[in-house]
């Protein structure tokens, strides 16, 4: 066990060491293009740093806990040794091979092209072969996931696989899907233009290929957090969950549907015909219904535990909650995120809404509130709930983690808040400064410092969160291993096969992206769209 | 109690099985019809198009939204330039010929750009090491007419269309002197920053946005490094005035409009001095 312990370390520490840098460059970021930091920098710099920002956040911080978290769970909710330990030593090798590979690259000056794939824009061939090593590693870490479960199933034949087990497989085989649009996409037009074999790309494909990615791989970052709040919350809690069959429901909708709706991000695109837009607009709606289901379910477990800690009355269950625990207070502010976030995500896939916000700082903001705010603060709670199991050690006051997570809330809060406002008013994203002696602008500015206080407040709050952890591995109580996972109201003896496995899932999920995907990249085929000259930056 | 027969995996799965796949298809086929049927010919009703249009431009198989009449323009294009940038002309330049090309140059160029491209003359630029895709369209804007000058004119005229890659090649791959960054200390600050930051103020972007060692703005963008202050600071002074034309999308015209003439030779030297 103790090698899995340091396996699961090492995955973590690579994520939060890229998380660190990636949040003080996100402040850099904030602080020059505020008025109070106004012409400091180059645009070149500005753009060096948001690519190794997005890198950071998006790649490395992502893929690499949810690669550790995954082997975590596979151990401790499967209770059986991890298969191909090896193997997944080899991969987290790969992994930070490829991450030194990009980071190089990025420090260079030779890879600013931000953290989306969007040519004939093209960085250091050397950039994306890293990311590809990190897609690879992760790659890995999939089919661990199944073997582990697969063979679990063989030693426990009829019985459900643990519910945490169950989503973690399905963010594998989401992730396998996920990858296909990036990896043909890198492999061969990105790459090949990059190390200039080929001197034309063809955009409009480029940028489907990505899209198919663009969007899964949002749900990739988040399905850790529905994890935790599946079965560590009620625990933590002191509840059971509501219901086990509405969690697995919720992880393999999440599958079908955060796939087939990547075209959203292509609303204003001409490639595509209005009609394919509207099919997969149709289907985006449909993956809000695993997060709707979720806060139901969540807040009934919470109910539930709140209730049994003595709450009355129709709120009084909510107050009797032990909010002390960093999980459940993380939970709380993670609705709160996931509520903001989620309405801004509705008007986003939304044809015409779009048009208004479409490029402007509000979907920066949206996409921070979603992944930094609700994801990230649980990927915190997760760390510290687990921590003490990996390193054998209590801490010796919550006190601290739970400022730490308050203060990721405001901050996140005060940030994001201010960027919805000021996309409204057509503030624009991507870009390295404002003007702000242009009489339209100037009004803008007082609201850019306000979020760039609630920048501030982050990276105190990432600071003191590495602080946390790092105080722990020094602490000297040995902890007692508290039961991690809930059990549900009405734990479930025997599930239909549909819900203990994604056999039928994949074919569905084949069917959708067939019809969802067939057309729209059929058409480059059938009738190949000028190309455009690829663009290196050197 | 005994657990009944009928909680069997196999028989348990069955409806799961069914009814998932109808839920899922019948969504799916609800929004294919939705999508590329019904809302495209009754939209193409209200505005004039035949249902067949409405579903082709539904699906993207022709141009236009089903919801509106197509606009058609009838002014004809008038670029700016007669360069495409295909793959063929890519090919064409990749494969110029410096040896030929060198012929040419002592034959034709060596009197104003000097054999290694060092201009021997403040009115002429200096050519070594330039960008061979600038060389190559600023000599087929000359056969065009896209930029005119009394003596470039007649010579890029006079050349056949398989020489100029030839020469762009040669040139190109003539090397830049040592840049002295030694007078740097001397120049405003203000010009630095005009360079590195442009001027948000007066919408002047960077200048280093475009013209960096390597590739910044478009392909035919020119190496401005090292090159003759007095040529920089007269082509500035021609896009200002709307003499030189053949700037794509107007872009250093609109720029050099809105340069002062303190910043032209400001920025002349700036980059005569051989910064990037």
């Amino acid at each position: 066990m103790r090698n899995v312990e340091r396996l699961c370390l090492a995955h973590f520490w690579v994520a939060f060491a890229a998380f660190l840098v990636a949040a003080l460059l996100g402040t850099w970021q904030m602080w020059v293009r505020s008025p109070l930091g106004a012409n400091i920098g180059t645009p070149g710099q500005y753009f060096l740093s948001v690519t190794a920002h997005g890198v950071s956040m998006a790649y490395v911080l992502t893929t690499f806990f949810i690669m550790g978290f995954g082997y975590f769970v596979a151990v401790t909710a499967l209770a059986r040794p991890l298969p191909g330990k090896a193997w997944a030593w080899g991969a987290w090798w790969v992994g930070v091979i490829g991450v030194v590979m990009a980071v190089v690259t990025i420090l260079t000056g030779q890879a600013s092209v931000l953290y989306t794939f969007y040519p004939p824009l093209t960085g250091s061939p050397w950039f994306y072969v890293g990311l590809v090593l990190v897609v690879v590693a992760s790659w890995v870490w999939c089919v661990l996931m199944l073997v582990a479960m697969t063979a679990w199933k063989r030693e426990n034949p009829g019985r459900p696989v643990p519910l945490a087990m169950f989503a973690t497989v399905a963010n594998a085989v989401l992730w396998l899907w996920t990858t296909v649009g990036l990896a043909v996409e890198l492999l061969f037009q990105v790459i090949p233009a990059a190390f200039g074999l080929v001197q034309t790309v063809d955009v409009g494909l480029a940028r489907t290929l990505f899209s198919w990615t663009l969007h899964s791989i949002v749900y990739f970052w988040l399905i850790p957090a529905y994890t935790a709040f599946y079965t560590m919350v009620p625990r933590a809690a002191g509840g059971r969950l509501y219901s086990d069959t509405m969690g697995r429901l919720t992880f393999v909708l999440l599958l079908l549907y955060s796939l087939p709706v990547g075209l959203h991000h292509l609303l204003m695109d001409p490639e595509h015909g209005n009609g394919t837009k509207f099919l997969q607009v149709l289907l985006t709606g449909f993956v809000t219904v695993p997060s709707w289901l979720t806060i139901f379910t969540v807040w009934a477990s919470l109910e539930i535990a709140g209730r049994l800690r003595g709450g009355r009355g129709l709120f009084g269950w909510i107050a009797a909650l032990p909010w002390e625990r960093p999980m459940v207070l993380a939970t709380g502010f993670a609705f709160i995120m996931l509520g903001f976030g989620g309405f801004g995500g509705i008007i986003n896939m939304a044809y015409g809404m779009n048009a208004m916000v479409h490029n402007t700082a509000w979907v920066t903001a949206h996409f921070h509130l979603i992944f930094g705010g609700s994801a990230v603060i649980m990927y915190f709670a997760i760390a510290y709930q687990i921590w003490p199991r990996l390193t054998g050690r209590e801490y010796a006051s919550l006190a601290p983690l739970r400022l730490q997570l308050s203060l990721w809330f405001i901050g996140m809060m005060v940030m994001t808040l201010p960027w919805h406002w000021l996309g409204l008013q057509g503030q624009w994203r991507r870009v390295a400064n404002f003007n702000y002696a242009d009489p339209l602008i100037a009004g803008w500015g007082p609201w850019v410092i306000v979020s760039l206080a609630g920048g501030l407040t982050l990276l105190a709050s990432a600071l003191l969160f590495v602080g946390n952890l790092l105080a722990l591995h020094r602490s000297a109580a040995i902890a007692v291993a508290r039961p991690l996972y809930a059990l549900a109201v009405d734990p479930p003896q025997r599930v239909p096969a549909a819900l203990n496995g994604f056999g039928l899932w994949n074919v569905l999920v084949l069917v959708l992206m067939l019809i969802a995907y067939g057309w729209p990249l059929a058409q480059f085929a059938i009738e190949p769209s000028p190309t455009a000259i690829v663009h290196r930056v050197q | 109690m005994s657990e009944p027969r009928t909680s069997e995996p196999r028989v348990l799965d069955q409806p799961w099985r069914m009814w998932a796949s109808v839920a899922v298809v019948g969504i799916l086929l609800f929004g294919v019809l939705l999508g590329i049927l019904i809302i495209p010919i009754v939209q193409g009703r209200s505005a004039g198009i035949d249902a067949y249009t409405a579903i082709c431009r539904a699906l993207g198989i022709l141009p236009g939204s089903p919801a509106r009449p197509q606009p058609v323009s009838a002014a004809p294009p008038t670029p700016v330039s007669q360069v495409v940038w295909t793959p063929q002309v890519l090919q064409i330049l990749a494969r110029g010929d410096t040896a030929r090309g060198h012929a040419k140059v002592q034959e034709v160029c060596v009197a104003c750009h000097g054999e290694q491209g060092m201009s021997p003359s403040p009115d002429f630029p200096n050519l070594n090491g330039q960008s061979g895709a600038a060389i190559y369209k600023q000599l087929h804007d000359y056969r065009t007419g896209s930029r005119t000058n009394p003596l470039m004119t007649g010579i890029a005229q006079a050349l056949d269309d398989p020489t100029i890659p030839d020469v762009a090649a040669y040139y190109a791959g003539q090397p830049k002197r040592n840049p002295s960054p030694a007078s740097l200390g001397e120049l405003p600050a203000a010009i630095v920053q005009l360079v590195e930051l442009g001027d948000p103020n007066r919408n002047i972007p960077p200048c280093a946005a475009c013209h960096r060692p390597g590739s910044g703005g478009p392909i035919e963008t020119p190496i401005l490094s090292e090159q003759v202050r007095e040529y920089l600071a007269q082509q500035l002074r021609m896009y200002a005035s709307g003499e030189r034309r053949n700037d794509v999308y107007a872009r250093m015209r609109v720029i050099a409009a809105k340069l002062t003439p303190a910043e032209i030779d400001g920025l002349s030297r700036y980059y005569s001095a051989g910064f990037r």
